[in-house]
């Protein structure tokens, strides 16, 4: 059942995404958005809900994309629902708040993450493919400090001492290899860009793969939550803490790394948007995202802003790793997956946008964990992970490229 | 034309010495092995350059239409069949005479319950080597036309984005369809001469390297050629015309669309077909052939040989596959031991990003093209030199 | 050759709830030598991008020489015969002169033998005075010599209408009188030119029509010395705050 209806909403999104920019342009409208529309209309009520779009055309407000979007999702959910009710995402609800939840707190790291790629773009104009890497390192990093360098050093110390290498490695290869692009030294900057943060992704993997080996290394967790029961220890009905793991309302049980890692994630955001919006370098920093040469005018050296724009992105990257080696075993490839991921983010959230990271970061986050926790097999569900979100990527390309918050390109 | 003559002679010059090279004192299995590997590195740098050095697009999924071609011939060989009478269990499809059988993937054998009820004397054979690696090429060039019609209105970063996330989504279903594909522990393929080879009077083990090097040697004759008339007629000229500025190619009368998806095609079956030999000849496949590091590996090769040069890129990857493998050695300098595995990619790593900062053009381009453009440049200067005239 | 007729018939052009251009109505009989003008935002540029396919028209047809090409896809219309040069230069940076050259000629003469286009092409370049610069990549031109490749590339295209968009800007006064020479001399060999410049002078001594675009409306069309007086001109020139001051005085070129 569920394969005919899979089979029927992506054969009318497909009429519906191709045909609707059509049918807005001979009506002389305003094609921005119409694919994406059509596309859900299709998905959500099929002939019907095209009919009504192309025979009404009205003006794509937010409403007519999110309530077919809602539709389609629901329908999904039910004909899933009605296919395998054995399956746990069906019948065991406290199931799927955990996966909602872990996925959300991922997603909360995911997004810091994808705020690097994102705030690097919005000020060099360039995708780093390297960023993946600059994760792979902070996690080293604080493996590494915290374990074989100073056995007993407060993770958290080295949490900080990973932020800093890692941004101090993306100013020096900014320095080095990206400050080129705006003094005409180097040709086509947009491919160069494209081709040398390739290059540095390469270059930085093998090398911690020669300086670490490939052994997995997991570092301990950072914290150990205290024992503490709440309301009562006979009834802790709402929250029931160890040193590994913290549950709630009886049925959401998390890792505490995982729960120490959203906090660090949630810090460092309230830091950065402290940062951002009230230093006056934060200020000049999205100035320069704005108006490159009017941020130039005004007394802002905007070289200098590319080189902190630059290190403060691989510097969250960094932290992201750091945060998510005590959660993850860590080998010199992990970067690949964690690029991968902050590119659909930032495609999603609109390229250059800083909500638009966080919020894709929390809706791959959960995408991930609700597909590893309900495809039916679970083995190839697992083996999928990769995958969901190169499939988001590929409709966000093909249906919106601005993404959900971007600009027009 | 002196040019003309010094390009022929070249090229002629280059296929004599890779012709004769395995009978030379460099007749060994490794190094055989190793020239093999490097062709086959050749084809796909240069036909990436061709994509993106010469058309502008900017495209990480080469390596994806590689596998296509190599899992293409694999799983013809693992599931199709062709029978002489019709088996009645399996899908099958009737073919002048003969019926065109597939297997299924899970559950019991459907050919060998099918062989119980067959006429005694049915023959049931495996399609030759050659119509898998046709169709490998073919599929890949399908998959190309497809992707190349979808990244159509995608700009640069979002296209590296978009194939990026092809290749890897391939990666996944291969990785995880361990029925069909035998997932990560490789599907395994029969040899390009199963049966063995005789030639002039010399028999071959199916396993000696000498075949698989001339068919591969074939090959990249073959797609060099197609690849340097193509960039040498109206269509090199209409996609670096494209590359350059889109809209002001259309606005000459340059079909845009039509070239941009061709080059796609072409380029794909190139890598599809370079993938389904190798896959032969290697013998096992694996999902890891689509790791972003083996496409990164291709660009280097082809960026520190010339990303617009077609003969660059190809000298750029032979030349790195033979250093890459004779830096293997490890050596120890005291008391440290530098496990050169890793270490020589780490140097390359470097060597790509020192070259793409201060040689943009590569490393073998420029001085190819010291001698194709002397003439042309002398004749500038000359021209320049002369009293003007107005 | 037969008489070369553009028909362009009530173009009008919406952007979303902005009319860029209202019920546009011309022909071009023969080879004529039309300049079009207008202040910053008048629609100049929006119907270049129409006439050559870039962009579509909300309503309104175009026929070139007895074809319908609205529908059609820029490189047809370019094949078909109306070719254009962009404000700024677009010259293929990265390919030599010859090669720039050759890029329209192939596209319109798919079968010809590439030497005769060669030829063809060392004529143009040596009619541009940049023979001598022929295997020299695009890049390495200066914007004066970038701007003769670009009319050199449309005499390859050899097109029926040629549609320049601000020739005159920022160019060298020696090059200038290149380009002059240019526009009269494939003028008398029997091509149309539409040229939009904010140069007045040299608009009024070159053109022998004046076409005049305001908010998207053509508000004048007819001889120069006619249009100059029109006050529905003077009053769309004095009436907006552009950049260029009125200058009716007529001038010859610099010579």
């Amino acid at each position: 059942m569920l394969a005919y209806v899979l089979l029927w909403m992506v054969l009318w999104a497909m009429v519906g995404g191709v045909m609707t920019p059509r049918i807005y342009a001979r009506k002389d409208l305003d094609v921005a958005n119409t694919g994406l529309a059509g596309a859900l209309m299709g998905a959500a009520l099929g002939p019907f809900g095209l009919a009504l779009l192309w025979w009404r055309s009205p003006k794509l407000t937010g409403r007519w994309l999110a309530t077919p979007g809602v539709l389609a999702v629901l329908l999904f959910a039910a004909a899933f629902a009605r296919t395998y009710p054995g399956n746990l995402c069906v019948s065991n609800g406290s199931f799927v708040v955990t996966q909602v939840v872990n996925g959300l707190i991922l997603g909360l790291i995911y997004g810091l993450m994808a705020l690097g790629l994102t705030l690097i773009f919005s000020i060099l104009g360039v995708v780093s493919f390297s960023h993946g890497e600059f994760y792979m390192i902070g996690g080293m990093l604080v493996y590494y400090m915290s374990v074989v360098w100073l056995p007993g050093l407060n993770p958290l110390v080295a949490l900080v001492g990973a932020a800093l290498i890692t941004f101090l490695i993306g100013v020096v290869f900014e320095r080095l290899f990206l400050r080129v692009m705006n003094t005409g030294q180097v040709e086509r900057p947009g491919e160069y860009a494209i081709l040398v943060t390739f290059g540095l992704a390469f270059f930085l993997q093998y090398l911690t793969l020669a300086l670490v080996g490939a052994t997995p290394k997991k570092a301990p967790r950072f914290l150990d939550y205290p024992r503490l029961d709440w309301p009562s220890p006979e009834n802790p009905w709402l929250l029931r803490m160890r040193a590994g793991t913290v549950e709630f309302l009886d049925t959401v049980s998390i890792a505490t790394p995982r729960v120490t890692a959203a906090l660090i994630a949630m810090v460092m955001l309230l830091i950065l948007m402290w940062f951002l919006y009230r230093t006056w370098i934060g200020k000049a920093l999205r100035a320069v995202s704005e108006d490159r040469q009017a941020a130039a005018v005004t007394g802002i050296n905007p070289d200098t802003m590319n080189t902190l724009a630059f290190g403060m992105g691989t510097m969250l990257a960094g932290l992201s790793g750091a945060s998510l080696v005590q959660v993850f075993s860590w080998v010199p490839w992990v970067g690949t997956l964690a690029s991968a991921r902050a590119f659909v983010i930032i495609v999603l959230g609109g390229m250059g946008s800083l909500p638009g990271a966080f919020v894709g970061g929390l809706i791959v986050g959960l995408v991930e964990a609700l597909g590893a926790g309900c495809i039916p097999d679970p083995q190839r569900a697992a083996a999928y992970i990769p995958a969901y979100g190169m499939v988001i990527l590929t409709l966000v390309l093909l249906l919106k490229p601005t993404g959900l918050f971007g600009r027009e390109l | 034309m002196k040019r003309r003559l010094v390009l022929w002679g070249g090229a002629a010059l280059g296929i004599l010495l890779l012709v004769v090279a395995p009978f030379t004192f460099l007749h060994q299995a490794y190094l055989v092995h190793i020239g093999i590997v490097a062709l086959f590195y050749a084809i796909l740098a240069s036909s990436w350059s061709l994509l993106a050095g010469y058309a502008g697009q900017f495209s990480f999924g080469h390596m994806a239409f590689m596998a296509i071609g190599a899992y293409t011939t694999g799983l013809i060989g693992k599931f199709v069949r062709l029978a002489s009478a019709p088996t009645g269990t399996c899908t099958e499809f009737p073919l002048g005479g003969w019926y065109l059988v597939l297997q299924n993937a899970t559950g019991p054998n459907c050919l060998e319950r099918g062989m119980a009820q067959m006429p005694p004397g049915s023959l049931i054979v495996q399609p030759p080597i050659l119509v898998g690696i046709l169709a490998g090429t073919l599929l890949g060039g399908i998959f190309g036309w497809l992707i190349g019609v979808l990244v159509l209105r995608l700009r640069r970063t979002y296209l590296a984005l978009f194939t990026i996330g092809f290749s890897e989504i391939l990666r996944v279903a291969i990785n995880a369809e361990i029925d069909i594909t035998d997932g990560p522990n490789g599907l395994e393929l029969d040899p390009l001469f199963p049966n063995g080879l005789t030639l002039f009077g010399r028999y071959f083990e199916p396993t000696d390297k000498l075949p698989p090097y001339f068919v591969m040697l074939g090959l990249f004759v073959v797609s060099m050629w197609l690849m340097s008339w193509l960039a040498s007629s109206r269509f090199g000229l209409f996609i670096r015309a494209i590359r350059e500025d889109q809209e002001a190619a259309a606005a000459l009368g340059v079909h845009v669309v039509r070239y941009k998806v061709l080059v796609f095609v072409v380029t794909s079956m190139i890598a599809a077909a370079a993938g389904a030999v190798q896959a032969h000849y290697i013998g096992v496949i694996t999902p890891n052939i689509l790791l972003i590091l083996q496409m990164s590996l291709v660009i280097s090769m082809a960026v520190i040989g010339g990303l617009e040069s077609l003969v660059g890129a190809a000298i750029g990857a032979i030349l790195l596959e033979f250093a890459l493998e004779f830096l293997r050695r490890s050596f120890t300098i005291g008391t440290l031991t530098v496990d050169m595995t890793t270490w020589r990619l780490v140097f390359f790593g470097i060597l790509l990003m020192l070259t793409l900062r201060f040689q943009r053009n590569g490393l073998i381009h420029p001085l190819l093209e010291r001698i194709t453009r002397a003439e042309a440049l002398r004749e500038t200067v000359a021209k320049r030199q002369a009293p003007a005239e107005v | 050759m037969a008489e070369i007729a553009l028909d362009v018939n009530q173009i009008s052009k919406n952007f979303g709830g902005l009319q860029a251009l209202r019920d546009v109505t011309f022909q071009v009989r023969g080879p004529e030598l039309i300049g079009l003008i207008g202040p910053n935002g008048a629609g100049k540029t929006t119907l270049t991008n129409i006439l050559d396919g870039v962009i579509k028209p909300s309503s309104g047809t175009v026929y070139l020489n007895g074809r319908r090409i609205d529908p059609l896809p820029p490189y047809a219309i370019a094949r078909a015969g109306l070719g254009r040069t962009f404000q700024v230069t677009r010259a293929f940076r990265r390919m030599t002169v010859m090669e720039n050259l050759l890029v329209p000629a192939m596209a319109k003469h798919p079968t010809a033998r590439r030497s005769d286009l060669e030829r063809r092409a060392m004529e143009v370049l040596e009619f541009l005075t940049i023979d001598h610069l022929r295997y020299e990549y695009a890049r390495a031109l200066s914007g004066g010599q970038q701007k003769l490749l670009e009319l050199g590339r449309l005499l390859m295209l050899d097109p029926d209408i040629i549609i320049l968009d601000e020739p005159f800007a920022g160019v060298h006064p020696r090059l200038m009188e290149v380009i002059y020479r240019y526009i009269t001399q494939v003028n008398a060999q029997g091509k149309a030119f539409i040229i939009i410049s904010h140069d007045m002078e040299t608009i009024f001594t070159l053109s022998r029509r004046l076409l005049v675009l305001n908010f998207g409306e053509l508000i004048a069309d007819g001889d120069p010395e006619v249009v100059r007086r029109d006050p529905a001109v003077i009053q769309a020139y004095l009436g907006s705050d552009s950049d260029e001051p009125w200058q009716p005085e007529r001038r010859a070129p610099t010579a």
